[in-house]
């Protein structure tokens, strides 16, 4: 029904378009008046005035549509003890009267048995309740159409009847439209600090439960911990003190990060220096796409592919040779993070290897050194610093990566920096704490938003101190 | 001499290098393709018994005159227990059990689908291919070995003659399998789909384009065309791209935190996944989107500004859409990368298992990487299969989409 | 002494015009009488496309620069006032640019464009008159009358550069301004232009900016010739390219500088 009330507010508003614009030129060729505006304007001027209005009100009725509904159906009245019931309860009510409000009304012979048990099982008050809320939807739904077409055809109608040689539109069209483009390049700001501030703001709630201190340089990660206490009851400060140590996580998130690295940074930087100083144009144009593929691959196939054959595979070579490795083993996770990264750091470094002026290179070869030579000589330390900027990026995607970690790295946390054995690291306890019941009243949800933030913080700094040095490279050679 | 020839053979040494690390990483494609594909290729058959159908009206308490509604909502429960009596005669029930199991659980849906498309059959006799259990489906795909001991196998010594039986009949076939893309998740691998997982997706592509298309070229307009650079395009750039490179699951966070938790949009639904894919989405479309606008050349707004139009309109009439193909290459590839995250769907509680295929962007759904994802983690051999052809389709989704982006890149980009 | 004033399309007074803190022109005053094509001539970089581009204010997209003096068109309305809603001038003063610059739409588009969103048309086929007698009058429409439809792109350098001057009468300019139209074109092109602007000076005041002098010399009735940002020398083309009154005038056309 939206889409539908969507398409004829589309419908409506082309209509006023040249309803508007019509007028306008009537105006002008028949009543002889001198229009301020060109005749565009007057059509725009009448679908901003029809538009605008209308959806503002169903944006702000779609926002407080729970508030409504709440104030309409849960009453006092049906539900005395109302008033002492939590947010969580009052949701878990709202939802069923939802479902019972959708069969209610409907005749018994049109039910499943389930949904016969459903009915069957609400109380008196509770259907009372689902029946308000079915008309509730109704009349919503009715108003709904209401908005979306009676009031933008009246305020479409009136905006064309103060269509006259005294308004000039092209301003206030203009300002509304500059407002609406402007607010839209705010929106990326916006979601920067929606991110910000939804960490900080849960990240506090978990420190009201956890020193930061203790969150910060302790060893002990056991979030379970904190599941055995009843959230309301309040939590037992020992019990909490070696529960949430976020050291083995760094750790671990930094030995996978490593391993990556250690893969991804030869083959990536190699495979751009072959390809950009020594590969003919065909095995440019077969390769490269070959190598992106590796980028456009979604993660949770790697992760897949990691926990499928990589682990396995390690972990019998591993035993072949007599050493003991872990079916969770950092090493595969980071290998196939190292894999997925691999084209990241190539079309990165091949970036920078391109800017490199070929005057660079002409002195080298004038000198007669050979290609290795000069790409190791000049080459490599006149890109070096981009370089670097582009393995910082590389290291920020690596830390920040989830899936393959998710489903190849361990659960469990492990204070080691040997890669044969399982561990774990941030993204995965973010996940970890996250599946099943979201609440937002335990700590061990909530950690799941301090490490979160610290996440941000970290991604962040290393990207700012990246896109820094790949700027002032860049800046050097242009 | 003897330095330069260790300076050549250095180079050459260097070249190997080189060449050796382009081929480890085409092998690399190589072999998880190939795992891929050799894994999911046997998602697509599913094996069936054949079996004599008597549709008893007494089983399932319906007539030829039963409404539609009436043979849908009736039990068949009975009557598949009692087909597969008639199929294998004089068995005990220990023995009834196990040949059960052999069929799938779901063998009651299978006759009520066909019935309801072939009402008239109420009272008849017919053949009909009854998909196999999961178990057994791998057993003949040869999926699990057949010459471990019975203990360690699914489908024991008994069932294993049972097979042998039928299939010496001519009666285990394999035939194409539909269910795979009309179906929603089910616990049983062999009537599991990826239908709802790709509704789910779909939907939330559409929430993610509607959201960060119009917004990303409004915003990008307004930095290339209305604004001058200053600080305020200063901070906004950065922003962007500092954006760029936010890793996703803190958008998820973003989502459960914001979304869900203040404003109280519901758990598990598309239009979380699609708004906080939007989010990720909306600097890649930026970028893209600024470069296509700087592309059109300024004679082009001198030509339009000549003839007495307003900036507005040498904006919107002309610079607009000729920087379009651009634009959507970019928010194409976009959105390309945008189906295959799969952190932030996890934080938002699109991996949960719903059954029904979602019918919009409020129901409860899981994404088409979500679902890979949830049956990867799951033990049974037969999601394995599901897993691998769950990748194969998003894969070819992006290769669609990726192919989409050159296409309008190379017809619609005007060179200038 | 009324019909004086009347004379002029445009008067100017005093223009002096800045990019940052570099002076591009320099107290330039001159007047433009109607129906006359007056050419700017003088070495590159000597001011005379800023000049031109003041008197649409096809300078106000540039951040930096900044215009200082009096104009006025047909002697009573100030170009640069307040009132003055810039689309509204550039209606009467069309411009057609040194390189083609047509829209990559069809020719139709092309020409209609300007008095659709002027709204000078009230009907399509008034519309249709409209582009049929612009492109007629920019002796371009024999040669596309069967391909309307087709993007304009496609032409000719040439045709192109017709096309330009058909949008820009289309919106029933009084003043047409050329930037060196001819530059980018071959010399049967620039030859079709020529004999093109010596029939449209008799509804148009036109301004040409040219860096040919022979070009000048042959289609304008006044030159003005620019220096360093500063007007040496005004008046009839004949007088100018015969016996000038400045020294610096007589070098340049005799090519001794420029």
């Amino acid at each position: 029904m939206i889409y539908f009330a969507l398409l004829i507010l589309v419908i409506i508003s082309y209509l006023f378009y040249f309803v508007g614009k019509k007028r306008a030129l009537n105006l002008k060729f028949n009543g002889n008046i001198k229009l301020s505006s060109q005749p565009d304007y007057f059509g725009y001027y009448v679908v901003l005035m029809a538009l605008i209005p209308a959806l503002l009100m169903w944006f702000g009725l779609l926002l407080f549509k729970g508030n409504f509904q709440e104030m309409f159906v849960m009453s006092p009245i049906l539900f005395p003890d109302i008033s002492t019931w939590s947010d969580g309860k009052l949701g878990l009510i709202l939802n069923k009267l939802n479902n019972l409000s959708v069969i209610v009304n409907l005749p018994l012979d049109d039910l499943t048995n389930g949904e016969k048990s459903i009915l069957n099982m609400a109380s008196e008050n509770e259907l009372t309740a689902a029946k308000k809320l079915a008309n509730f939807d109704k009349i919503y739904g009715w108003s709904n159409l209401t908005l979306f077409i009676i009031f933008p055809i009246i305020l479409g109608f009136l905006a064309t009847r103060s269509i006259s040689g005294k308004l000039n539109a092209q301003p206030i069209v203009e300002k509304i439209i500059t407002y609406i483009i402007k607010g839209s390049s705010y929106i990326a700001i916006l979601i920067t600090i929606g991110i910000f501030l939804s960490l900080v703001f849960e990240a506090i709630n978990f420190f009201r439960y956890v020193n930061p201190v203790d969150f910060f340089f302790s060893t002990g990660w056991n979030p379970n911990r904190a599941f055995v206490v009843d959230a309301s009851e309040g939590f037992d400060k020992d019990d909490l003190e070696n529960a949430f140590g976020f050291i083995p996580l760094l750790t671990g998130t930094l030995l996978i990060a490593t391993v990556a690295m250690i893969v991804a940074i030869p083959l990536g930087l190699m495979s751009a220096i072959y390809l950009a100083e020594y590969a003919s144009k065909r095995v440019r144009d077969i390769a490269k796409p070959i190598i992106e593929i590796l980028a456009g691959i979604p993660t949770v196939v790697y992760g897949f592919f990691a926990a499928l054959s990589l682990a396995p595979f390690i972990k019998d070579v591993g035993e072949s040779v007599g050493l003991p490795v872990s079916a969770e083993s950092a090493l595969a996770a980071g290998l196939a993070m190292g894999v997925m990264i691999i084209p990241f750091v190539s079309s990165l470094s091949d970036d920078v290897i391109k800017a490199v002026p070929q005057s660079l290179r002409d002195g080298s070869y004038a000198l007669g050194a050979t290609r290795s030579e000069t790409i190791k000589k000049v080459i490599l330390p006149a890109a070096l610093a981009g370089i670097m900027g582009s393995f910082l990026l590389a290291v920020s995607r690596a830390i920040g990566e989830t899936m393959i970690v998710v489903m190849a790295a361990s659960l469990r946390a492990n204070l080691t920096f040997n890669p044969l054995e399982p561990a774990t690291t941030i993204t995965t306890q973010i996940v970890t704490s996250l599946i099943g019941d979201v609440e937002f009243d335990n700590p061990k949800t909530l950690v799941a938003f301090a490490l979160g933030l610290t996440l941000f913080l970290m991604t962040l700094l290393l990207n700012i101190l990246a896109i820094t040095i790949v700027k002032k490279y860049r800046e050097k050679y242009e | 001499m003897n330095s330069l020839n260790k300076r050549l053979s250095a180079e050459k040494r260097f070249q190997a290098y080189g060449l050796f690390a382009v081929a480890l990483s085409m092998f690399f494609v190589l072999i998880l393709m190939w795992k891929i594909f050799s894994t999911g290729s046997g998602a697509f058959v599913r094996t069936t018994i054949e079996a004599n159908v008597f549709f008893n009206p007494d089983f399932i308490q319906v007539n030829q005159n039963s409404l539609e509604k009436e043979l849908y909502r009736a039990s068949y429960v009975a009557l598949a227990d009692e087909v597969v009596r008639q199929n294998h005669p004089k068995l005990n029930e220990e023995q009834f059990i196990k040949v059960r199991e052999m069929y799938t659980r779901k063998f009651d849906y299978q006759l009520r689908d066909y019935l309801l498309d072939n009402p008239d059959k109420i009272g008849q006799s017919i053949i009909m291919k009854i998909t196999a259990s999961s178990d057994l489906d791998q057993i003949v795909k040869g999926n699990y070995p057949r010459d471990v001991p019975e203990a360690q196998r699914k489908i024991n010594d008994y069932q294993l003659s049972v097979l042998d039986k039928l299939t010496s009949e001519g009666k285990v076939s394999s035939v194409f399998n539909f269910w795979f893309f009309t179906k929603g998740d089910s616990r049983d691998p062999e009537s599991a789909g990826i239908w709802g997982a790709v509704m789910g997706s779909l939907y939330a592509l559409i929430i993610c384009f509607s959201f960060a298309f119009p917004i990303g070229l409004l915003a990008s307009v307004y930095l290339e065309e209305f604004v001058k650079p200053g600080k305020v395009t200063d901070i906004i750039e950065v922003n962007i791209n500092n954006l760029a490179a936010v890793p996703s699951i803190v958008f998820g966070l973003l989502g459960l935190g914001m979304l869900i938790g203040v404003i109280g949009l519901p758990y598990q639904v598309p239009l979380v996944g699609g708004l906080v894919l939007g989010f990720m989405t909306l600097p890649t479309i930026i970028i893209a989107s600024r470069a296509s606008l700087r592309s059109v050349p300024p004679s082009i707004r001198e030509g339009a500004l000549a003839v007495g139009a307003t900036k507005m309109q040498t904006v919107f009439h002309h610079v607009i859409p000729l920087s379009l193909p651009g634009t959507l290459t970019g928010t194409i590839i976009g959105m390309a990368q945008a189906l295959g995250e799969t952190a932030p769907l996890l934080m938002i509680g699109m991996v949960a298992f719903v059954m029904e295929i979602p019918g919009g962007p409020l129901d409860p759904a899981t994404g088409l990487p979500s679902q890979i994802y949830l049956w990867s983690e799951s033990a049974e051999r037969g999601f394995l299969e599901k897993t691998s052809a769950g990748i194969m389709l998003l894969l070819l989704f992006l290769i669609i989409m990726n192919t989409a982006a050159v296409v309008i890149r190379r017809r619609l980009e005007v060179k200038w | 002494m009324v019909e004086q004033v009347n004379s002029f399309a445009i008067k100017t007074k005093n223009v002096s015009v800045h990019y940052g803190n570099k002076m591009a022109i320099d107290d330039v005053t001159i007047n433009f009488t109607k129906n006359d094509v007056t050419s700017l001539i003088g070495p590159s970089g000597c001011g005379k496309s800023t000049f031109l581009r003041c008197l649409n204010r096809m300078n106000d997209v540039i951040e930096s620069c900044k215009v200082q003096g009096e104009f006025l068109l047909n002697g009573v309305t100030d170009i640069y006032g307040d009132s003055i809603q810039v689309e509204t001038l550039r209606e009467k003063i069309g411009m057609v640019f040194q390189k083609p610059n047509p829209f990559p739409k069809s020719i139709f588009e092309n020409v209609a464009y300007g008095p659709k969103i002027h709204g000078l048309a009230s009907t399509q086929s008034e519309l249709n008159d409209i582009v049929m007698e612009s492109l007629n009058r920019a002796g371009l429409y024999e040669e596309v009358k069967d391909r309307m439809d087709d993007i304009a792109t496609g032409l000719s350098g040439g045709q192109q550069q017709r096309l330009c001057i058909a949008r820009a009468i289309a919106i029933r300019p009084e003043i047409i301004l050329m930037d060196e139209p001819c530059s980018a074109l071959d010399p049967i092109a620039t030859a079709r232009i020529e004999e093109l602007i010596n029939e449209l000076k008799e509804k148009y005041t036109i301004i040409i900016v040219t860096h040919s002098m022979s070009q000048a010399s042959r289609i304008s009735q006044r030159t003005a010739f620019f220096h360093l940002g500063k007007l040496i020398e005004h008046g009839d083309t004949s007088k100018i390219f015969t016996k000038p009154d400045k020294e610096q005038t007589n070098d340049y056309i005799t090519g001794r500088f420029g």
